[in-house]
């Protein structure tokens, strides 16, 4: 690939941003660009890098999800509560718990927009708000302290796949997450590009009257994208307890809007149908670069929000802009 | 006839305040090649859809091969042999050309996984034997002009053993070199027993190919004939209900100004067009015709300042005018009918009135600023009955429209602001031979009060019957310039352009 190929692709601008935005952290604070601070970063952002690849799938096929968070919450939330109470101290079962809680409300999602026709932003909208405010009436509003929390769930976000040695003898590593994002990223991968229902979600997303048209089974793909979605933010539930070892269900709920950031700044095109998941990956990056670093650098977190709004502007304006800066190439040689 | 291939009984077909079909009959036999002809908005696309499962019939029967169709869905029509080219192509812009042929044979071989190596190979096949070989199967379909979009969704309908391919309009965009190419796969297709049922409204098409016709008007079914039974008076009066006749275009000379109304002077573009110089006078209309690549679009779009030239001086009214972009071209007075306008330009989910006055909307300000709807509604309405735009309501949205209907919103909307210059790209693609008339009528009525008209069209005879002065062009170069259209006629003007073609000069 030379480097006019290069300068098409939307990755290419967001690497440079993450590169020039990376570089002047490291002048600001050398320990930026260390090996320990990557492994940190990487273990923070795999929770949304995972409801982002949720969000992108659903985006590709011209649909918008601001559920992805209630319902990660929910799987968190209940498979922990159902762990502390029947005292099976589990993470497997932890995960399968999350995880059907994640497909079934996908699923849930999935009968409203495929089989009603329901726009897909109203939908999500209201079962997000319908699927936390049962959660927090039915399951219950109390936190889960680190001391009631199971072991293996605190265990787990422990494990490091890579430990290394500091010069003091103390040791830092690679987080186990980072190994599941990398799973799910190449599943994915292999769906949208092997499988029949993978192209689907292209086909859906370009040109929906023609995917049924010629013959793609609209219904299908859409319970697989939404039901799919619902599988990350389950995995993303218990991995995030994991992670901060403490459980509130009002968590997450509200950061929605920083995974739908990542994937829109990620060259996703909003009206469906293009986008890639490095593209998403890099946005997911920048954005958590920009999270954390803002509050190091004294913003507080009311900036922090209004720089996402910024962000996601931009993003969109940005594709936006290229896209019509092509239609119009494309129509000077329009006869050719 | 020979043996049954499909058959569709007492179809009927209502949407909302509108009869699309009224007890509509069609048999195709194997192997035969069927044309189904009626105006705009007569139900024809309708009938295509109700065939391939895209909508359920109120009321009616396909039979396929003996079977019955349940009628919803889309997959059922294509597992029983038939392929369907629609209207508005049903191409994905964000996928390759690759898997845009390929698609169908993906889903119909109902597999779960996808072998790219087969894909690329399925659509290189089908590119080749169409004799398109040259279009890149890894461009997005997006990027690709109307003819060559069309070019794919013909080939895609190619990949599968159908038994019956279906054609709505494919043929509007495209040549005619490329037309007789398709027509020789089609009577290929034949031989091995494939059926094609055509839709154009390209009357002579419809004549070079078809055995039999079905004709409709108004959602019910006229009648159907064997082709060598009709000639092309009686086909129009049948499908019309009139008789029509051209008469050749006069242009009044005591409208001519000192300096013309445009001038392009050693107008020239890298690749597409060398030294083009020309004029306009006011009440012109000045015909261009060529095939395709003979630079006749690139060169109005650059007039347009959608593709500016790279050397060259234009004028208006004699004094010089420098247009780098559409902006500039629509301040001067310059308006433009796009060739490729079946996706172009209109708002789908909005109604047909607002589709048409969005272009001059601040003729409707009142002086406090807000929009005089009453004014704006009569102007639009007014439109809907000069273009004759098929609607119980103009409050409708655009996208109920047929697609015949669609293409005159596009004009009328253009046609409103009124300009001094209006350039037509292929002004009549898509309009029924009826409607044809009427838009041919309007344009002179334009000229005649003083407008510039610049017609490009395929179609040779559209051109001599309209204009008053022709410039043919072949590889980027005027090779002619014919200055009293009645001298001529469209047999003379074909053979010197397919002579050039033929004859290498360079661009
Ligand atoms: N989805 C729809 N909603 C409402 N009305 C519709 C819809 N589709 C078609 N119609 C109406 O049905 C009638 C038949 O339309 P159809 O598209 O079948 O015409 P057609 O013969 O294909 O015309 P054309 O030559 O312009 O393509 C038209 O009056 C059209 O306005
Ligand atoms: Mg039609």
């Amino acid at each position: 690939m030379n480097i006019k190929q290069l300068m098409k692709h939307n990755e290419t601008y967001i690497l440079l941003i993450i590169l020039i935005f990376s570089a002047a952290l490291t002048m600001i604070n050398p320990v930026f660009l260390t090996l320990e601070n990557m492994f940190d970063l990487l273990r923070s952002s795999s929770g949304t890098a995972i409801l982002a690849i949720g969000v992108f799938l659903v985006l590709l096929s011209g649909g918008i999800d601001v559920s992805c968070t209630a319902i990660a919450i929910a799987g968190q939330y209940i498979s922990v509560n159902v762990l502390i109470a029947t005292g099976i101290d589990s993470i497997a079962l932890a995960f399968l718990i999350s995880i059907l809680i994640g497909v079934s409300l996908g699923a849930i999602n999935a009968v409203f927009i495929s089989i009603f026709k329901l726009p897909t932003l109203i939908t999500t909208l209201g079962t997000s708000s319908l699927y936390h405010g049962l959660l927090l009436e039915v399951v219950g509003t109390k936190a889960v302290n680190a001391g009631d929390l199971p072991e293996s769930i605190k265990a787990f976000g422990k494990i490091e796949i890579l430990t290394l040695t500091r010069a003091d003898g103390s040791s830092y590593g690679l987080s186990i997450f980072f190994l599941i994002l990398v799973i799910l990223l190449l599943l994915t991968w292999f769906i949208l590009k092997f499988t029949m229902v993978g192209r689907g979600v292209y086909a859906i997303g370009g040109n929906a009257e023609a995917a049924k048209r010629t013959g793609y089974n609209s219904h299908k793909i859409q319970f697989f994208i939404y039901c799919y979605a619902g599988f990350l933010a389950g995995v993303m539930g218990v991995m995030h307890i994991s992670m901060i070892r403490y459980g509130n269900p009002n968590y997450l709920v509200g950061t929605e809007l920083s995974v739908i950031a990542a994937v829109v700044l990620g060259g996703a095109r909003i009206s469906g149908g293009t986008g890639t998941l490095t593209g998403t990956m890099l946005g997911v990056i920048l954005i958590t670069i920009l999270e954390k670093n803002l509050i190091l650098m004294g913003l507080s977190s009311y900036w922090q929000q209004f720089f996402i709004g910024v962000v996601i502007i931009l993003g969109v304006s940005i594709t936006y802009a290229q896209n019509k800066f092509q239609a119009r190439r494309n129509l000077s040689i329009g006869g050719a | 006839m020979s043996e049954v291939f499909l058959e569709a009984k007492h179809i009927s077909k209502s949407f909302v305040g509108v009869k699309a079909l009224d007890d509509v009959d069609l048999t195709i036999g194997r192997g035969e090649i069927h044309c189904l002809i009626g105006e705009n908005g007569s139900g024809k696309s309708t009938l295509i859809k109700i065939i391939g499962g895209v909508h359920k019939a109120d009321s009616g029967t396909i039979t396929v091969e003996g079977k019955q169709l349940s009628g919803s869905q889309a997959i059922e029509s294509i597992r029983s042999g038939v392929q369907i080219i629609y209207q508005d192509l049903s191409l994905f812009p964000n996928l390759t050309v690759a898997e845009n042929i390929s698609v169908n044979q993906m889903l119909e071989s109902n597999q779960q996984t996808v072998q790219w190596k087969e894909v690329r190979e399925t659509a290189r096949k089908a590119l080749e034997e169409i004799g398109e070989a040259h279009i890149s199967l890894d461009e997005r379909v997006e990027n690709l002009s109307m003819a060559k979009k069309q070019i794919i969704a013909i080939s895609r309908a190619l990949t599968q053993n159908a038994k019956l391919i279906i054609m709505d309009e494919a043929t509007s965009a495209i040549t005619k070199e490329e037309v007789d190419h398709l027509f020789s796969i089609i009577q290929n297709l034949k031989k091995k027993g494939i059926a094609t049922l055509f839709v154009s409204h390209k009357l002579s098409e419809v004549f070079e190919i078809s055995e039999n016709i079905t004709i409709i008007r108004d959602g019910k079914k006229v009648g159907v004939y064997p082709t060598s039974e009709l000639d092309h008076d009686r086909l129009v009066y049948i499908m019309t209900g009139r008789k029509l006749e051209a008469e050749p275009y006069v242009y009044d000379t005591k409208m001519k100004q000192k300096s013309p109304l445009l001038e392009v002077k050693s107008f020239s573009k890298e690749l597409q067009y060398q030294d083009i110089s020309f004029s306009l006078q006011p009440g012109e209309i000045l015909g261009i015709t060529g095939l395709i690549g003979s630079g006749r679009t690139e060169i109005v779009q650059s007039i347009f300042g959608l593709n500016p030239a790279d050397s060259g001086t234009m004028y208006m009214n004699g004094e010089e005018v420098k247009i780098s972009n559409p902006r500039d071209a629509i301040r001067h007075g310059i308006a433009l009918l796009p060739e490729d306008r079946l996706n172009q330009g209109l708002f789908d989910a909005q109604s047909i009135g607002d589709n048409i006055v969005i272009t001059i909307l601040k003729n409707f300000l009142k002086k406090i600023g807000l929009l005089d709807t009453t004014k704006q509604k009569r102007s639009a309405n007014d439109w809907i009955e000069r273009l004759k735009i098929k609607t119980p309501d103009g409050n409708l949205p655009v996208n109920s429209l047929s697609g015949g209907n669609q293409q005159r919103v596009v004009l009328a909307k253009w046609l409103a602001i009124n300009p001094k210059v209006f350039i037509l790209d292929g002004p009549t693609i898509g309009i029924d031979i009826g409607s044809k008339h009427t838009i041919h009528d309007i344009i002179r009525d334009l000229a005649r009060e003083g407008m510039g008209i610049i017609m490009i069209s395929d179609e040779i005879q559209e051109v001599l019957d309209n204009c008053n002065r022709i410039l043919l062009m072949s590889k980027g170069r005027i090779i002619k310039e014919i200055d009293d259209a009645r001298t001529t006629t469209s047999e003379e003007l074909y053979e010197i352009v397919t002579g050039a073609a033929s004859a290498g000069v360079e661009a």
